[in-house]
């Protein structure tokens, strides 16, 4: 079987193809900061040229979106004990780990859509003004990555039950979908500061 | 979704597990830091204090958040310097051209009679 | 912890037998992957092998070359004589758009997208690029766009055929073909003023970012990481280099377009108020947007031809580089600033002072680089021992035109002249001598100098000097005259003109000039039929070139190389040829166990053809257009599907031995 060559061949694979995926990732997350830069610059933009044309500090509840701020920020701190679990190659921590950051990636969503329907009912809706496109288009797009997010890790949950996962292949496929989960986070940190609670200077 | 084949190695050493180990230390620290932060920036918009103050107290707790998460949480510290470049690049493009755009753009090169919605 | 099973069988059993497990195996789905030894028509649908890809590429790109060029030929017969009336301002309007899309986004970039699929692995010495199913991927989402840019000429032609009309459920599809212009500004391409064409052109333009951004990832991550050992980073061929570059500038301009048609889609689809002025909207805010990325996007154009010419010069001057490592700064300085300088496309729209002055200055600063260059190709002819092959006559072509396009880019980098020159022939003039003088003759260089090696013939007889001559005196033909055109005052995308104004003339030598220019086109594709018809066996080195792609055989092997190369110097296979002992490229020993090679997969061409109903149900659905919604959705739940099964396929994988093989 495996003679000391051949080990040495599928070593160079191995750590070659992990440096690859994760290097593959982090130039998506430095692309991704360009459409995340678009999204949230129209935005301000639109504030600032028009600081009149609307009032958010009536819709926006603080408290809320201070907690999904804060959720997602536990969530991230979970991604990243779990991709530290799959290093050390504990499945069971890694499985309790994710579950907790799809958990708290889903109430993330609820809030998001709870917020999404309480501002339309209020009669802020894509096509009402600037603020509304940009606002609804930019946190949408952003929720769109969480879910997806959401989707990935379920997705993993249940491929860590075929048994096919482990220390050695798996840790760097889990350490990207974590890259990926964290560059969510510190999006929305960006957009908690420079959307929600500049409003309430 | 590698397309290069590979193959299980043998379970790597017990030095990588005690780094893993300090890691968890860091991590706990700096999920109670962030959620810290979070409720101090909460607080503060309400506090009475000067705006330009405040909003750079925002700009820099939120700084400090984004460049913690990525430093620790993404392991960017840990990792290649190639990676932080991959990265920094892209990110110093994006906000080099979008706050050029911001302050290109201004209220006075707009025709506000041509606005009907407000 | 359990044990990885992986799709091959290859590492855990004997390595002696494993010759042509080019047979379908069973994947980790338990679906059978694609035989690839059966039909060929398979195969190349399913190949993830970056030659195929960039064979097709470069197949798909010289198509979509004729029909742009068919396009730009109806344009300069309308323009032949004042008052013509061959055809109708809309077509013409539809007809200038669908020439400049067609012409940057499915020829010239797929035509660059070719030669780095063909030639990073071969000059890094590597087996493949680092994710060959993603490569796949790239092309047929680019495919996929491309269809869903052209399907409103489709329409088009079903329409004068009678096939089709715009009644009942399509009574909202009018203006079939995009007609905004290339930069699609608002309030142009708003619901008001356009009608579905501009959808097409929304979605084709996305799906095609799909696939550039796909790419680019995955050729910084092939040259960075793949590289054979020895080959470091100063000592890559240029192209590689170059290519590295604008992968990179790729990758940071493209969002901006996409976030930016993301909007107007959402403004015709959804009502919202990113560019609806009455609503808030600032038009202008797309002209930032689309400059962000389209000046990026103009050395996205460019800096892979500056890299074809800096291998062919050195060639055929039989000298190295001369400031190699300058040049290839000078590449990077000039696409680090190519993303500050992007607002000199809007000087006349009032930037205020500072601003232009700014960007004024920055855009002249870009000259410093690009003139390092030229000179830096002066430097290598000089005192060259040069031989004028046809690739050698492209490249000097292209160093003469390009400065020519430099030049009158100069001219627009001054603000006050600008003013003059927006939006008037001259910047058509400009901006065509460096397309067609600079970028196409290059790539034109590139063709010759490379098909010996992708297809192992070589070119016959001495029609390429014909080609030459005819597409140089056609493009100054064509374009020079342009610039007094657009001095005299003539505005671009101009569907007619009256007589009197002086443009007749120039007007009536332009067209000739273009039939000209199509008619060494022509010969140019003759030229290429027969090389590949009765073509001689090439050879590997048949140029005595110096980079590591000629040290393999001509059509390289579907492994590339059969032994990992050890790279000993930059211009390894010259230093090979003619350098001392210690200095020739030696190859790494595999112990017997083979090359590794991925399988065939039918998932990322599955995967992408979602990307046709996704792209025509939205644009459909704007138009009104029934159970178009539900289209659309069907196409994200392929493309879904196919990225799923995707990743549960897993790689897979073969081994070849090449040297039983050979034997």
């Amino acid at each position: 079987m495996s003679d000391t060559a051949t080990a040495h061949h599928d070593d160079g694979h191995l750590s070659l193809n992990n440096d690859n995926k994760k290097l593959l990732m982090w130039l998506f997350l430095g692309s991704d900061c360009m459409f995340f830069g678009t999204l949230i610059s129209t935005h301000l933009i639109y504030r600032k040229i028009y600081p009149e044309s609307f009032d958010p500090t009536s819709l926006f509840s603080l408290e809320l979106t201070s907690f999904s701020t804060f959720i997602l920020l536990m969530s991230s701190f979970l991604m990243a004990l779990a991709v530290s679990a799959m290093h050390k190659g504990e499945l069971k921590s890694f499985r309790r780990n994710v579950l907790g950051v799809i958990f708290f990636g889903l109430i993330f969503l609820g809030c998001q859509v709870y917020e999404f329907a309480h501002f339309v009912h209020e009669g802020l809706t894509l096509s009402t003004n600037t603020f509304g496109s940009t606002f609804y288009m930019m946190t949408g797009t952003h929720g769109v990555h969480v879910a997806i997010g959401v989707f990935w890790l379920i997705c993993m949950y249940f491929y860590s039950h075929t048994g096919k996962m482990d220390a050695h292949e798996s840790a760097v496929d889990v350490e990207i979908a974590g890259l990926y989960w964290h560059f969510v986070d510190i999006v929305w940190i960006v957009i908690f500061t420079a959307v929600y609670l500049i409003e309430f200077i | 979704m590698s397309d290069v084949h590979y193959a299980p190695l043998p379970v790597s050493t017990k030095s990588h597990k005690d780094s893993e180990t300090d890691k968890y230390h860091t991590f706990v620290n700096l999920a109670l830091c962030l959620a810290a932060i979070t409720g101090v920036e909460l607080v503060l918009v309400y506090l009475p204090f000067n705006a330009t103050f405040i909003f750079t107290v925002l700009l820099t707790l939120s700084l400090f958040k984004f460049v913690a998460v990525i430093a620790w949480f993404m392991h960017l510290l840990y990792d290649k310097l190639l990676l932080t470049l991959a990265f920094g690049t892209g990110m110093a493009i994006a906000t080099g051209t979008f706050v050029a755009l911001g302050s290109l753009i201004s209220r006075s090169n707009v025709d506000l009679d041509a606005i009907t919605a407000f | 912890m359990s044990q990885t099973e992986t799709a091959t069988p290859a590492p855990k059993t004997s390595h002696a037998h494993q010759l042509h497990v080019l047979k379908p195996e069973r994947s980790r789905l338990g679906l059978m992957r694609p035989d690839h030894s059966k039909s060929v028509f398979i195969d190349w649908l399913t190949t993830v092998d970056h030659k195929k890809i960039g064979i097709m590429y470069g197949a798909i790109a010289l198509f979509f070359l004729f029909i742009g060029g068919i396009e730009a030929l109806i344009i300069r017969t309308q323009l032949i004589v004042p008052e013509n009336n061959l055809i109708s301002a809309e077509r013409y309007n539809q007809l200038f758009t669908m020439h400049g899309t067609t012409m940057i986004f499915l020829a010239v970039m797929p035509l660059n997208s070719a030669f780095f699929n063909f030639l990073i692995p071969l000059q890094i010495g590597a087996r493949d690029v680092a994710f060959p199913r993603i490569n796949a991927l790239s092309l047929w989402s680019f495919v996929a766009g491309a269809l869903v840019i052209n399907f409103g000429w489709l329409l088009e032609a079903l329409q004068m055929m009678g096939l089709f009309a715009a009644s009942g459920p399509t009574a909202g599809m009018t203006d079939l073909a995009p007609s905004g212009g290339w930069f699609g500004y608002a309030p142009l391409s708003s619901k008001e003023y356009s009608g579905v064409g501009t959808d097409f052109w929304i979605m084709g333009l996305q799906i095609l970012g799909v696939a550039s951004l796909t790419a680019s990832m995955n050729f910084i991550v092939t040259i960075l990481n793949m590289r054979a050992p020895g080959m470091k980073m100063m000592r890559m061929p240029v192209f590689t280099w170059m290519s590295l570059v604008v992968a990179f500038l790729i990758i940071f301009a493209f969002p901006a377009i996409t976030i930016a048609l993301g909007q107007l889609m959402f403004d015709r689809t959804f009502g919202t108020n990113f560019f609806n002025v009455a609503g808030g909207g600032q038009p202008i805010l797309w002209q930032h947007l689309f400059w962000i990325f389209g000046h990026p996007e103009v050395y996205i154009l460019v800096l892979p031809a500056m890299g074809i010419i800096s291998e062919v010069l050195p060639t055929f001057s039989k000298k190295p580089l001369f400031g190699y490592s300058i040049v290839i700064f000078s590449g990077a300085v000039i696409g680090f600033l190519g993303f500050a300088v992007w607002s000199h496309h809007m000087f006349t729209t009032g930037l205020g002072k500072v601003a232009t002055a700014a960007f004024s200055l920055l855009t002249m600063a870009i000259a410093v680089p690009t003139g390092v260059k030229i000179f830096n190709w002066v430097g290598t002819i000089w005192g060259g021992r040069i031989r004028f092959t046809a690739p050698m006559i492209f490249s000097l072509g292209f160093v003469w035109m390009f400065m020519m396009g430099g030049f009158s880019g100069i001219m627009h980098a001054a603000a006050p002249a600008d003013a003059q020159q927006q939006d008037s022939y001259f910047v058509i003039a400009h901006f065509h001598y460096v397309i067609m003088g600079g970028i196409f003759l290059a790539l034109v260089s590139g063709i010759y100098y490379w098909v010996p090696k992708v297809f192992g013939k070589m070119w016959t007889g001495s029609l390429s000097t014909w080609v030459a001559v005819l597409i140089v005196v056609g493009l100054n033909v064509t374009f020079f005259p342009m610039h007094f055109l657009g001095l005299l005052g003539m505005p671009r995308r101009t569907h007619t003109y009256l007589e009197g104004f002086g443009w007749s003339t120039y007007n009536l030598v332009c067209t000739i000039g273009s039939y000209i220019l199509a008619i060494g086109i022509l010969l140019l594709l003759v030229d290429l039929i027969r090389c590949l018809r009765s073509g001689e066996p090439a050879g590997d080195d048949p140029w005595d070139a110096r980079t590591l792609e000629w040290a393999t055989t001509s059509p390289p092997q579907v492994y590339n190389f059969a032994k990992t190369p050890i790279i000993p110097a930059r211009d390894a296979l010259w230093s090979h040829k003619h350098g001392p002992e210690g200095k020739k490229i030696t190859y790494e020993d595999d112990h017997g166990h083979g090359i590794h090679m991925p399988s065939n997969s039918w998932m990322p061409l599955i995967a992408s053809i979602g990307f046709v109903p996704l792209g025509l149900g939205m644009t459909l659905k704007q138009a009104g257009v029934p159970y178009m919604g539900s289209l659309a959705i069907f196409g994200l739940f392929v493309i879904t599907l196919g990225l799923a099964l995707w990743a549960i396929e897993g790689p897979g994988g073969f081994h070849l031995h090449p040297e039983e093989d050979e034997a």
